[in-house]
């Protein structure tokens, strides 16, 4: 196993390499970035001082390298924006992602599941119907606008949920003050509703048809069939042979669920006003802070890469076949 | 089982009861501002943001301030005096002013907040350093007594006095105390209201240590998305809110609970005619638009009050000119919409009809989501344009890696769509966009000699009557040869809960010190 990890953590240092150069190239295609930096009436002086202290002046291979040295150190240079560490900035709005992600996932899992069974048991029927066509409108809602409608309908109209706002658990937690963290929780949880839900949408829809058929394909096997030639309970037959059966694919989804629901994160985020870095990627995408930016998309490639690490861990201890 | 099911019930009901007051609306000493933008520092020399700076203003007190209606009044400083040789300014302050922790503000503080924003080993690049203090030539302020300072200026200009009163002031002990970090994220305050939090991208909390202002807190939650900041108003959750998008306005104005007030704003939208050498000889269109007459007859050729109240949703009067209104020429009337009077200008200045319709082809360059409907006003412009047989080709662009360099190096147009800030408080101020032929905001590359003429004898006048008689020349000059196809004044809207009072200014500063409970 320590094999397994030793080599995945090299094949990370790669993918980290690849995706810094990525998104370093892509930037820099889209223009000078010293334009940002300089008001609409400075000159023709002051661009090319701005241009040399921010270092746009040298050459590309040059500045890429430049920051591959200072990445390697854990600096990410100064956000162009804040005036700050990039690196500050972007672990400061971490927490909020993850408690929006990690909150987005659990959904993704705990309603997906039973659904997708409920749907495999009912097959043909109207429950399993109903179940795929929200599935199916899951999948082709946008998750912005399905939020905006949550807003209408739950914030403004029913008055039930907040329409924006934030409030912490894992940044209280992180800093050791447990006791404020907890006191935090039933409003935490009251304020991921919306943005949780809007985020995982799209995942539930996924999650659940695909358990629904790894379900079905599972119940037609002899093994269950033995099972319940012998009298084993529906029950202990659904639960404790075909879900555990039907279980691998989702498992192996979920590792990617995480880098999908990232993605759907900085939509979500402007809606409903989350301090997290999806909303942070996206203000230093448009204003071109560059290191904001780096340090953002890496920060997110390394925790992609750890819980996919952390999946396949799991996976292999689930499924005595896989041999890492 | 039942323990199990007893145990998730008492979980439910512990994680929702504390949940009621979640949507308690402000408490009454609570004024709660939703905006679209966080603070990205409290330095006071390092701010350039609007919001930023809107923000930072209750917290920091300035010498002078510029009120609603454009007046240049005191804040911090009862009295001042200007040089005969227009090269320093010399303030007295009130007596008994003092910052957040105590220590007394006398005239050593201010001229150590005015040099530390100056200081080039603190390299700082805010709105102070880096336009407030190029524009005026700041030169050094000293204390000339505990209640007097000097600032120095290197040249003379008639709107130095109004952009000293953007300079904030604070104390000196304890800034020369603290680090840079620090001062950019624990200020010590010198005006009404400390900074008593900041939740970094959720809000701001500033709490009232003296007067002026009403309520005992104000808190600035960052909420981007106009709809759901639109949405919080509605529901009460905030009192103002600012850049309401027009789409939503019958949406608020609906509600009960609130309304959108539109003020006139001070950023000047206007279509550019590029003179530039390189596009008079470039294109036929770029050779058309050097001319004074085409340029007038295209002004007749755009409905800017239809384009004002289709596209903006606002009722808008055209502009004379470069100039914001109460400060611009009382004797222009704005260019009416009269496309056949354009038509027949056209015809006089030598560009009729070809078989085809078409008198000219000119390319018309606008930016992507920077000003108010930007984009939608552009292609209607164009419209406008082809209707009177001028072929106009619109070129959307993205602002910031595309457009921005382009106008930087007057490269854009022929035709281009701009929008320029200007304020209620100076003519000058506003007509300083084209202060010299060669100024880097002249993007038109006009040189009308009578212009720019203009400025010398600006300088001499010895009275302010006397420097209005020439600016009004100036302006007249601008009307009747025009660089630019004048347009409107860009629009502001402010969402306002009926449960407070505020009336927004025209020059996008939110300031709440009057803003008050509604009775």
């Amino acid at each position: 196993m320590w094999t397994f990890i030793i080599r995945r953590l090299l094949q990370s240092a790669i993918v980290i390499i690849g995706v810094t150069l990525i998104t370093f190239t892509a930037l820099q295609m889209s223009g000078d970035p010293t334009y940002l930096y300089v008001s609409e009436r400075a000159t023709d002086e002051e661009i090319q001082r701005t241009r040399e202290a921010l270092g746009f002046d040298k050459p590309l291979p040059e500045q890429y390298l430049t920051f591959l040295g200072n990445l390697a150190q854990g600096d990410f240079g100064n956000s162009l924006s804040y005036k700050r560490p990039a690196l500050d900035a972007v672990l400061e709005a971490l927490p909020a992602t993850l408690e929006l992600t990690l909150f987005a996932m659990f959904l993704a899992i705990v309603v997906a599941i039973p659904l997708g069974v409920v749907a495999s048991l009912n097959r043909g029927s109207a429950v399993d119907g109903s179940i795929m066509t929200v599935g199916m409108l899951g999948q082709s809602i946008p998750s912005f606008w399905l939020g905006i409608m949550m807003i209408m309908f739950f914030g403004l109209q029913m008055r039930i949920l907040p329409i924006s706002g934030h409030v912490p658990f894992i940044m209280p937690l992180l800093s050791g003050d447990w006791a404020q963290a907890f006191r935090n929780l039933p409003q935490a949880l009251y304020y991921l509703i919306m943005p949780g839900f809007a985020v995982a949408f799209y995942s539930i829809s996924r999650n659940a048809r695909l358990v629904r058929s790894s379900m079905l394909e599972v119940l037609g096997q002899d093994f269950v069939r033995t099972a319940r030639a012998k009298g084993i309970s529906e029950r202990a037959v659904v639960i404790r042979h075909a879900l555990r059966n039907a279980w691998l694919p989702v498992v192996t989804m979920i590792g990617l669920e995480f880098g999908f629901l990232i993605g759907g994160v900085v939509v979500v985020e402007m809606v409903f006003s989350w301090p997290g870095i999806g909303r942070l990627v996206f203000n230093a995408i448009n204003q071109r802070d560059i290191p904001v930016v780096q340090a953002a998309v890496v920060i997110l490639a390394l925790v992609f890469i750890a819980l996919n690490l952390i999946v396949d861990l799991v996976y292999a201890k689930i499924d005595p076949r896989v041999k890492l | 089982m039942t323990t199990m099911r007893s145990m998730l019930m008492a979980g439910t009901v512990a994680l929702v009861a504390p949940l009621a007051p979640a949507y308690a609306a402000p408490p009454d000493d609570t004024l709660v501002v939703g905006i679209s933008a966080d603070a990205t520092t409290f330095d006071p020399a390092v701010i350039s943001s609007r919001d930023n700076s809107n923000i930072a203003k209750h917290i920091f007190g300035t010498l002078y301030e510029i009120d609603p209606d454009g007046n240049i009044v005191p804040q911090m400083a009862e009295s001042y005096t200007e040089a005969e040789d227009g090269l320093s300014y010399t303030y007295k302050l009130q007596p008994g002013l003092t910052c957040e922790d105590g220590e007394a503000l006398t005239a050593e503080d201010v001229a150590y907040s005015f040099n530390r924003a100056g200081d080039p080993a603190n390299a700082f690049t805010g709105n102070t350093p880096g336009f407030v203090y190029s524009s005026i030539g700041f030169n050094g302020a000293e204390a000339v007594s505990d209640l007097e300072v000097k600032i120095n200026l290197t040249k003379k200009n008639p709107v130095s006095f109004g952009l000293i009163a953007e300079v904030f002031v604070h104390c000196k002990d304890s800034y020369e105390a603290m680090s840079l970090e620090d001062a950019s994220s624990k200020p010590v305050a010198s005006g009404s209201y400390r900074l008593a939090s900041w939740d970094r991208g959720s809000q701001v909390v500033l709490e009232k240590l003296k007067d002026p202002g009403t309520f005992q807190n104000i808190i600035w939650r960052i909420i981007p998305e106009a709809s759901t900041r639109s949405a919080e108003l509605i529901a009460g959750n905030v009192d103002v809110i600012t850049n309401v998008a027009p789409d939503q306005i019958d949406a608020v104005n609906a509600s009960g609970t609130a309304e959108v007030k539109a003020v006139q704003g001070t950023r000047r939208i206007y279509v550019g005619f590029n003179q530039k050498d390189s596009f008079a000889n470039g294109s036929p269109g770029g050779e058309a638009v050097q001319k004074t007459d085409v340029r007038v007859a295209l002004q007749y050729a755009v409905d800017v009050e239809a384009i004002c109240s289709q596209l903006l949703n606002f009722e808008c009067t055209r502009a004379t000119g470069l100039v914001n209104p109460p400060n611009a020429n009382p004797n222009l009337e704005p260019y009416a919409y009269d496309p056949d009077k354009a038509e027949e200008l056209l015809d006089a200045a030598g560009y009729p009809r070809g078989e085809d319709g078409t008198r000219f082809e000119i390319t018309f360059q606008a930016p992507r989501g920077r000003y108010l409907n930007d984009a939608n006003v552009a292609l209607a412009i164009g419209q406008y344009l082809d209707d009177i047989g001028v072929k106009t080709n619109v070129e959307l662009m993205e602002w910031a890696s595309v457009y921005v360099p382009l106008i930087s190096k007057h490269d854009v147009g022929p035709l281009f769509l701009l929008g320029s800030g200007g304020g209620t408080w100076s003519a000058l101020y506003d007509m300083a966009d084209l202060s010299t032929v060669d100024a880097g905001t002249n993007y038109t590359e006009w040189k009308n000699p009578d212009w720019f003429s203009g400025w010398e004898e600006i300088a001499a006048a010895k009275t302010p009557e006397e420097q209005r008689v020439v600016i009004d020349r100036m302006l007249e000059v601008f009307y009747n040869d025009p660089p630019w196809l004048m347009l409107y004044f860009q629009p502001d809207f402010y969402g306002v809960s009926k449960r407070v009072s505020f009336e927004p200014r025209r020059d996008e500063k939110v300031y709440l010190f009057d803003a008050a409970l509604a009775e």
